[in-house]
């Protein structure tokens, strides 16, 4: 169970998140909602503690994540791994490699010091990849690798932290409709499967209500919604997304038809 | 006829504007020019008085003792070869050894002196004025002061130069550094990564060529510096060299210097083909 | 909602292939440091290297540590800087004007003798490839004799003093200059001068109006960047007997007058450093702040 109580961020005067409250149980594919710069971005990075609160807490299964710092915190990173739109990845480093950097962890520093990866991580990241139908480009250098293949070792990295929680912003915001489809259902095998809890930013409201088992919507750095996506009306929907909802809603339909 | 007029006013005032700004220059400079060669003692007259000492000088360069041309027998111009090349042989390796160390602790000092990795502006800071200190002082004036400490020989130059190249290549690598890509970073510190996998696993990749290709430019500037850094008495040829023009052998000054032109063309050509290599390996790779 | 599997069982689920993976992926499963075995190789060789060079040196254990300790010795001497009387600190400024002096006179000399050379070894104004690779090997042979063996030579001709100083550096640079020039020229753009052809210029005026104004710019910043190096140079050029502060600085050493050496060497370091923020300004003002 994540439990987020009275979290807040401000900027110099200004509250890039006010006040969260929600409770996350485990195994739950949660979509976080909202037009671009209501907060939802803040929210997950600093789930996973790269930026830091201002107030209020985050607890996970009675662990204080707030108050986290050295190897405690990198502890608490490994158990909730993270997936980026630009999927930041080593662009010159090989794939394996890359997936590789999710067991930094798990490993003993002057190994990693002097990349000499056991037989076991290899083998788990390759794992990983052979699942996402990648492995056959572990020796290929990221940055050759399309946008989707790229998001997908991404998820491959996130994968082998072997995390309780994935946290996962806007992943499919810089991909075309045919691999949205492709790292969503991924991310939804995930949650199935292995039963991890994924939290995940959408622009898309459509996409939303198609693979989250709960969606919060934020507006200007607060929750305004936090239900199952039937509670979500079309009122509800105008005031998340305001002049933006039928446009939105209308535009990402098409998409979805489409992919 | 009336807008022509205009447009001719508006030219010439501009054209005059410029010219005034153009006058101004010009006497700023030669303002300088007068100050400088007050200051400098600059004296023409005794230039061309003595500029036939300098082609003499030149002249007797090229003369063996006998009077002979060098080319005439170069194996008496060259008599001291072996000796030379031995102290040649020191001065690359002063070089080599100074630009290593230098480059190495310049690397480990260079991710502390980067603003995007070091959070602590007091500590990022105070490694920046450190670098800064380090690459200001000229080596020879820190080969003086180890000359010193350590007694005359080849350490305290390459000690000199160790420091300054620390100085020198631990600002260019943090201005590198200081312009990657931070998403990677970011990437892996969001997997739990510590700041030394960070670096190692995230920044690395993206400066590793740019660390090699500066090092490699610095040793062929280290290796000017190391050939006259003798003349403090901090070792390689530069100390022979500096004996041959006190004492006026005339045609060993011309065998060493034709020894040091032809090897930091050696080097530079060899550096220039290792860091072309490199940097064509990062294209097609 | 699936319930929460726990973490042993979902590696089980991972490597539920693992015999497989390991037969078609045998090439990444290898031993781990192969694929690193060349730069292994590299770094050995390079460390091997650097140990003979500490041992062909001299370098001993000994010898650092009490050329270290005695190096701390003359830093807390060297504490704080202290010049004694207003008469050196004078003394010293005139000689800080004299470095000044001969950094600037030495850079323009330079520039000025290099300006022809530089179109002279440029491959659009002088089309004789002869030409133009003699040029370049010249200057790079000039290029290669250090500042310091310029000022000894300038010595023996001229005689002890900053005007030896003044002529090394315009020596050593004019080979840089006439090269960095000739890049200038050979990059500056053809349609320029076509331009002034076609209307009916001759060759001169097709350089002076086609190529000059737009290699001047690059031109003045290189020379003023030269000028940061050159006051640098200047301050050292003195250790050997040719102007500037550095005759100081080695005479201060020598009669071991620590706190002088210090006080001259803080006036070093505010001497470049304004020099080089001025000059920063002055080349940002010139050609905008990209190409710094």
């Amino acid at each position: 169970m994540l439990r987020i109580t009275g979290l807040s961020r401000s900027y110099t005067g200004r509250f890039a998140a006010e006040n969260i409250n929600i409770e996350i149980p485990r195994g739950s594919f949660v979509g976080v909602i909202g037009r671009s710069g209501a907060g939802k971005s803040t929210l997950l990075r600093m789930i996973n503690r790269l930026v830091d609160p201002t107030a209020g807490t985050i607890e996970f299964d009675g662990l204080n994540v707030t108050t986290l710092t050295g190897a405690g915190l990198r502890g608490w990173r490994m158990r909730c791994a993270m997936i980026f739109q630009q999927f930041n990845l080593v662009g010159r480093v090989d794939v394996l490699t890359n997936v590789l950097m999710g067991r930094l962890g798990h490993m003993p520093a002057w190994r990693a010091m002097l990349k000499i990866w056991s037989r076991e991580d290899r083998l788990i990241a390759l794992a990983a990849l052979d699942q996402m139908g990648i492995a056959n480009l572990a020796a290929q250098r990221a940055d050759q690798l399309s946008g989707g293949q790229q998001q997908r070792v991404a998820i491959c990295r996130a994968l082998v932290q072997e995390p309780d929680i994935i946290l996962a912003d806007e992943p499919i915001a810089s991909l075309d409709p045919r691999n949205t489809k492709l790292v969503m259902d991924q991310l939804l095998r995930i949650n199935r499967e292995l039963g991890i809890t994924v939290i995940c930013n959408l622009h898309s409201l459509d996409l939303a209500r198609t693979y989250c088992d709960r969606l919060i919507g934020m507006a200007q750095g607060r929750v305004v919604f936090n239900d199952v996506p039937a509670g979500l009306t079309e009122d509800i929907a105008r005031e998340l997304y305001g002049l933006e909802a039928g446009e939105v809603m209308a535009a990402q339909h098409a998409e979805t038809v489409t992919a | 006829m009336l807008e022509a007029g205009m447009l001719e006013a508006t030219y010439a005032s501009a054209v005059s504007a410029r010219r005034m700004r153009s006058i101004q220059g010009a006497a700023v400079l030669i303002i300088a020019i007068g100050l400088a060669c007050w200051a400098a003692e600059v004296r023409p007259l005794t230039l061309i008085s003595k500029i036939g000492n300098f082609t003499s000088y030149i002249d007797r360069m090229f003369q063996l003792e006998s009077g002979a041309r060098v080319w005439t027998d170069p194996a008496e111009w060259f008599w001291g070869l072996w000796k030379w090349l031995g102290l040649l042989r020191d001065t690359l390796l002063m070089a080599y050894v100074g630009t290593l160390a230098g480059a190495f602790i310049g690397f480990l000092f260079c991710f502390a002196a980067s603003s995007n990795l070091m959070k602590s502006k007091w500590v990022c800071q105070g490694f920046k004025r450190l670098l800064e200190f380090n690459r200001t002082v000229p080596e020879l004036v820190f080969a003086l002061l180890f000359v010193y400490a350590f007694g005359l020989g080849p350490v305290p130059g390459v000690i000199a130069i160790a420091i300054h190249t620390i100085g020198a290549m631990g600002k260019l690598f943090a201005e590198v550094v200081e312009n990657i890509d931070m998403k990677p970073v970011e990437g892996i510190a969001a997997s739990g990564g510590t700041w030394v996998q960070q670096i190692r696993f995230a920044v690395l990749p993206q400066v590793q060529t740019n660390f090699i290709s500066y090092t490699l430019l610095r040793f062929e500037v280290n290796v000017r510096a190391a050939a006259v850094i003798g003349f403090v008495g901090a070792g390689g040829i530069g100390d022979e060299l500096l004996t041959s023009i006190r004492r006026f052998y005339y045609s060993d000054v011309s065998a060493i210097i034709v020894m040091l032109i032809l090897t930091v063309m050696v080097i530079d050509y060899c550096t220039e083909k290792l860091r072309h290599r490199l940097l064509g390996g990062e294209v097609h790779a | 909602m699936s319930a929460s599997l726990p973490t042993s069982s979902r590696r089980d689920a991972m490597l539920a292939d693992a015999a497989g993976l390991a037969e078609r992926h045998a090439a990444l499963l290898g031993p781990a440091w192969r694929s690193e075995l060349t730069g292994w190789i590299v770094a050995a060789a390079l460390f091997a290297l650097f140990c003979f060079g500490l041992w062909q040196l001299g370098f001993t254990f000994t010898m650092l540590t009490h050329g270290g300790s005695q190096m701390l010795v003359i830093l807390q001497v060297m504490l704080p800087p202290n010049p004694e009387t207003w008469a050196r600190v004078v003394f010293y400024l005139g000689q800080l004007a004299e470095t000044l002096g001969i950094a600037f006179l030495g850079t323009l000399i330079a520039a000025i003798i290099a300006f022809p050379l530089g179109f002279l070894a440029a491959r659009n104004v002088v089309s004789n490839l002869f030409i133009h690779v003699i040029a370049r090997r010249v200057f790079d042979t000039v290029r290669a004799i250090d500042v310091l063996i310029w000022a000894l030579l300038w010595i023996n001709v001229v005689g002890l003093g900053p005007f030896a100083g003044v002529l090394a550096i315009a020596c050593s640079d004019i080979g840089s200059f006439a090269k960095l020039f000739s890049e200038a020229i050979e990059a500056s753009d053809r349609k320029a001068v076509e331009g002034v052809l076609s209307s009916g210029g001759t060759w001169t005026q097709a350089v002076r109006y086609g190529v000059l104004p737009q290699v001047l710019p690059v031109i003045t910043s290189q020379v003023l960047y030269y000028f940061e190096s050159n006051t640098r140079s200047a301050t050292i050029i003195g250790i050997v007997g040719a102007g500037g502060i550095g005759l100081s600085l080695s005479e201060m050493i020598r009669t071991v007058e620590w706190q002088q050496v210090s006080f001259i060497v803080v006036l070093m370091l505010i001497t470049v450093s304004a020099i080089d923020y001025v000059s920063t300004l002055l080349r940002r003002s010139i050609i905008g702040p990209s190409s710094i």
